[in-house]
């Protein structure tokens, strides 16, 4: 039976992962990759870890992947050009890592097959939520502060990174109203004539320009 | 018989590869993150499955401390895209070459 769940899961997984992969879209990228995120964290419950995998569907496929989602609506970028000539060796080159990677997998399995690796029935409470409290906060207590640490970092880096930059330089000055014009946009006279006209309000400019600009707006009371 | 170690270990090193490849063929940095993202999920099925079998909690503290890193690598990086998206109009990378010799 476990075997069963175990097939079924981990071939939803791979499934999923190539279908990433292979997508051109990256939204459906996405929503393949939150496959192989549920997947997994189904795999977690099999292996008696029900805290992992309950953060593993909250903060993977809960918040990491909104995020993601979110920034590829908002940036809303079509499909991509066909690759250029000079990056074509990176295909066969994946080809050839991936092969070595397998290689290296087929090498674990069969030397791990060799010892007794039956995995102990779930008996045990190690993968509760109390136990991974327990050794969060007792002795593994440093690494979890240096995570929150983490975190505060990031937030400062995302905010500082994703900030908009101010369009002006930083010596401008701008006061409300100010404007500047071309004389010939000021006098339709001076054709040609570029010299700026400096008006220091709303007012002054649309006097200038001789357009009827009301200016006793009454103050609602 | 239920599932051996061994299982666990192949679809790990098997969804790695998968990620790995994808980092490398992708151009697209959205979906690239999206590969590293699958390529630290695949460590976490290694940590879970040692964790199970040699039924030790510390491998499991590991897996949490990787997703809190997940999650500020999701955070920072999703800046730089969108950094590099508001100065290059595109999320190709072979666009955003300049550190390059």
């Amino acid at each position: 039976m476990a075997t069963i769940i175990f097939i079924i899961f981990a071939g939803m997984a791979i499934g999923c992962a190539i279908a990433m992969v292979s997508q051109t879209n990256p939204l459906y990228c996405a929503i393949s990759l939150i496959g192989v995120f549920i997947s997994l964290a189904s795999i977690y419950v099999t292996l008696a870890a029900p805290f992992i995998a309950a953060v593993q569907v909250i903060v993977y496929a809960g918040a990491i992947m909104v995020l993601v989602i979110f920034v590829i609506m908002l940036l809303n970028v079509e499909h991509a050009e066909p690759r250029r000539r000079r990056l074509k060796f990176l295909v066969p080159m994946a080809v050839g890592m991936a092969g070595i990677l397998l290689a290296e997998t087929a090498f674990i399995l069969y030397s791990v097959q060799a010892a007794d690796t039956h995995l102990p029935g779930n008996v045990s409470n190690v993968g509760l939520t109390h136990s991974i409290g327990e050794g969060l906060f007792t002795r593994y207590l440093l690494p979890f502060e240096v995570t929150s640490v983490l975190l505060l970092m990031a937030i400062v880096g995302a905010m500082s990174l994703a900030r908009r930059s101010n369009l002006l330089s930083a010596s401008a000055r701008v006061v409300p109203g100010a404007q500047v014009l071309a004389m010939d946009i000021v006098n339709p006279r001076a054709v040609g004539d570029l010299r700026p006209v400096e008006t220091q309000t709303t007012e002054e400019a649309a006097h200038l320009l001789g357009v009827d600009f009301q200016t006793d707006r009454s103050e609602p009371e | 018989m239920g599932p051996q170690l061994s299982w666990y270990l192949a679809l790990s090193a098997v969804l790695f590869t998968i990620g790995a490849v994808g980092v490398i063929v992708k151009r697209n940095v959205i979906a690239m993150f999206m590969c590293i993202e699958l390529m630290l999920n695949a460590v976490n099925l290694t940590f879970v499955a040692f964790s199970s079998y040699f039924q030790d909690v510390t491998g499991q503290l590991f897996v949490f401390i990787v997703m809190t890193v997940a999650a500020a690598e999701a955070a920072v990086g999703l800046g730089i895209i969108i950094a590099i998206f508001r100065n290059r109009e595109t999320l190709d990378v072979d666009d955003a070459s300049m550190m390059k010799l």
